[in-house]
């Protein structure tokens, strides 16, 4: 086969391995780790450790589906575009329906991230109070005046969404970059954390919370369940990648055991050294917060060595919002090309270039749900995720199934058991995280039902909608525009 | 039409890959079926397609490129009898909103149509580009959109026939038009002068072709 006759191509950009992996870490480091760690404290105690760990095991089997997904089907979308050659109308809608939403609220998550960690950095600096005493985030909702942090989280979405809207998306090699700056700051945290005498006399007991026992960390793993998505992102930029069917598979895999490893030293550093209980009441900012516990002080021109890990919390809330605002309307804009949104969604800016109604109708649900409290935004975002999940392994299955000559570049090994691992651990997930909603967080949930009875509404009107204007009118007949051969002259 | 068609290539030889790989650039969402398990590998590696290995004349195997989503079943083989088979197949699995296509082995398959919607014969189109190639870039086959009529670009030559001459004072044959004024900027008119070294396009019927060719090339 001719491989260099292909002078149209769009993104020509080849991608290695490393490139691969980088945005695919770079997606899932950051702001889960910095922001959920504290939360994860306050329900699992030090235990939080543990609640990491699993989590990773049980994104992998995920990741087995996503990479012999991504090997068969050579489409750039990600998990929404693989249930769409695979389920009917409903389903696929349905699914991407839920992905859009866990996008857009892990958006609101991190962005409300961001706010604190900021407040901790300017504060660092001596520019304003410590993050507790401006203006506490008190039921922000009755609350008529808008507090500091949730406008800070507001002014981030809209500058972000505003920055793509308008100018096309950073390439892989920033990314990467990005993601070297992420990971090396945390490196930094670790060692000195280690090296610290708080680190010395770390106290892991009891390792579980006295109520509950071992069973409270499974409510902290369907919080932080969000810390592990990204690597779905990976399947995203497919079509650029180098040597896919070999390249895409290993990086997933790559990607997530380099998290899990990261993760683990950062939360056992956290947890040795501010303790479970500092951390959970420092809350979105706790590793912030630890670092500044026992960084070194008086260092030239950045005075306080922790002031380098708060940096890095806000400059990975920021990446990762900026992330999910391209990967939210970039599920939008599929869905529009496939008819299941309005058509303008699926269209890009003359202008711009960029797909700006899929991104200003993904901005619209971010800057609402900014308002919600932090947890919240973590568990509705958490809670999508896994239903998304769940589909994409069942997809697996089912394309396995109806479809067993499809070439699959890449196979995944022991087949069925990792899908139906996959979809029983997530639904185990979903039912502890759901049946935690109920007793503790009774609007996220009633949020979550409401996105799915409106998506149900949405699907109906849309074919409704579709079916009088076929009716009416056929559309115009595709035409053909061939370029006329160039030549220079 | 804003949106993208699904479309099925049985063959993924070199006229069924270099096709996917057109559609697949502007966006339509392609499977190919092909028996022969090397090729298949080589279309997985260019990543542009879902690919089902496999003889897709067994309605088994066509059934798992999902006939039913698709708009366009294209029957690209070498052999013009299973290209027809694949579309009637398909034709009969999906209802009457596929479109089927079918190449064929020689000129003049118009007898086909009866069969299916549209039918190519790649060779033809090759020979168009060698010829094009041949002469040099004077003349240029531009397109195949009509039965034989033939749009192309030339170049007058310096010291041709019409070379200089006003498009009102140059008799050209019934069977032909000038469309474009010199390089292709508005539409030519009768005060449009033929400008030795300037390419217009033209649209000819086969039977005045040579006539136009030595009007403006000499």
């Amino acid at each position: 086969m001719s491989s260099g006759s292909h002078g149209e191509r769009k993104p020509e950009a080849e991608l290695g391995l490393l490139d691969a992996t980088m945005i695919g870490m770079g997606a899932m480091i950051g702001a889960g780790i910095f922001v959920l760690t504290g939360l994860a404290a306050e329900i699992a105690g030090p235990a939080a450790i543990a609640v990491f760990a699993l989590n990773g095991v049980v994104t992998a089997f995920t990741g087995l589906s996503y990479a012999e997904l991504a090997s068969a089907i050579p489409k750039s979308g990600g998990g929404y575009a693989f249930v769409r050659e695979v389920f009917d109308d409903l389903s696929s809608f349905l699914m991407g329906w839920m992905l859009w939403f866990a996008y857009m609220i892990a958006g609101a998550l991190y962005a409300l991230g961001f706010a604190p960690n900021f407040l901790e950095l300017l504060h660092v600096y001596g520019f304003a109070p410590a993050p507790d005493q401006v203006g506490a985030v008190a039921l922000p909702l009755l609350d008529a005046a808008v507090p500091v942090s949730v406008g800070l989280a507001f002014t981030a979405v809209l500058l972000l969404v505003a920055l793509n809207a308008a100018s096309t998306a950073a390439s892989g090699s920033v990314e990467t970059i990005f993601t070297l700056v992420k990971v090396g700051i945390l490196v930094v945290f670790v060692a000195f954390g280690a090296l610290s005498p708080m680190f010395s006399t770390a106290e892991f007991q009891p390792l579980f919370p006295a109520d509950g026992g071992a069973f409270a960390i499974l409510p902290a793993m369907g919080l932080t369940f969000i810390a592990f998505e990204g690597y779905d992102l990976i399947t995203t930029v497919t079509e650029e990648v180098e040597n896919p069917r070999e390249n895409i598979p290993k990086a997933i895999f790559l990607s997530l055991a380099v998290t899990v490893v990261v993760y683990l030293a950062v939360v056992t550093v956290a947890v040795g050294t501010l303790g479970a209980q500092g951390l959970a009441e420092a809350g979105e900012a706790g590793i912030a917060q630890a670092a500044t516990e026992f960084m070194p002080t008086g260092l030239p021109v950045i005075q306080n060595g922790g002031a380098i890990i708060v940096f890095g919390a806000v400059f990975s809330t920021l990446t990762a919002l900026n992330a999910v605002v391209i990967a939210s309307s970039r599920v939008a804009f599929s869905m529009g090309r496939e008819g299941q949104l309005l058509p303008s969604i699926g269209q890009l800016h003359h202008r711009f270039g960029t797909p700006f109604v899929a991104i200003l109708a993904s901005a619209v649900v971010m800057l609402g749900s900014v308002a919600l409290p932090t947890k919240s935004a973590g568990n509705m975002s958490s809670l999508f995720f896994l239903l998304s999940f769940i589909v994409v392994n069942g997809a697996v299955i089912r394309l396995r199934r109806e479809r067993p000559d499809m070439k699959r570049p890449y196979e995944m090994p022991y087949y069925p058991v990792p899908p139906i691992l996959g979809i029983v651990l997530n639904l185990v997930l979903t039912g502890v995280l759901v049946w935690y909603l109920v007793r503790t967080d009774p609007l996220a949930l009633a949020l979550s039902v409401g996105w799915i009875l409106l998506g149900g509404l949405a699907y109906l009107g849309l074919n409704r909608w579709r079916s009088r204007g076929e009716t009416s009118d056929s559309g115009p007949p595709e035409t053909t525009a061939d370029a006329v051969p160039q030549e220079d002259d | 039409m804003t949106q993208d068609l699904n479309v099925i290539i049985v063959g993924g030889g070199r006229v069924g890959f270099q096709t996917t790989d057109i559609l697949a650039d502007r966006g339509h969402d392609i499977t190919v079926v092909e028996r022969d398990p090397e090729v298949c590998d080589a279309i997985a590696d260019e990543y542009v397609a879902t690919i089902i290995q496999g003889d897709a004349t067994d309605p088994a195997i066509l059934e798992q490129a999902d006939v039913e989503r698709a708009d366009v079943i294209a029957g690209l083989t070498a052999s013009t009898g299973v290209n027809l088979a694949v579309c009637l197949e398909a034709k009969e699995m999906n209802g009457d909103d596929l479109r089927t296509i079918a190449r064929v082995e020689r000129l003049g398959g118009e007898e086909y149509t009866r069969f299916v919607d549209g039918v190519v014969f790649p060779e033809r189109a090759g020979a168009r580009m060698a010829a094009n190639e041949i002469i040099g870039g004077d003349v240029v086959s531009i397109s195949d959109v009509t039965e034989t009529l033939d749009i192309m670009q030339v170049r007058v030559a310096e010291g041709a026939p019409a070379a200089n001459k006003r498009l009102s004072n140059v008799n050209f044959p019934t069977g032909a038009i000038v469309i474009s004024d010199d390089d292709g900027e508005r539409i030519a008119g009768p005060e449009t002068t033929l400008d030795p070294g300037k390419r217009y396009v033209v649209a000819v019927e086969p039977d005045v072709a040579e006539e136009v060719m030595n009007l403006l090339r000499g």
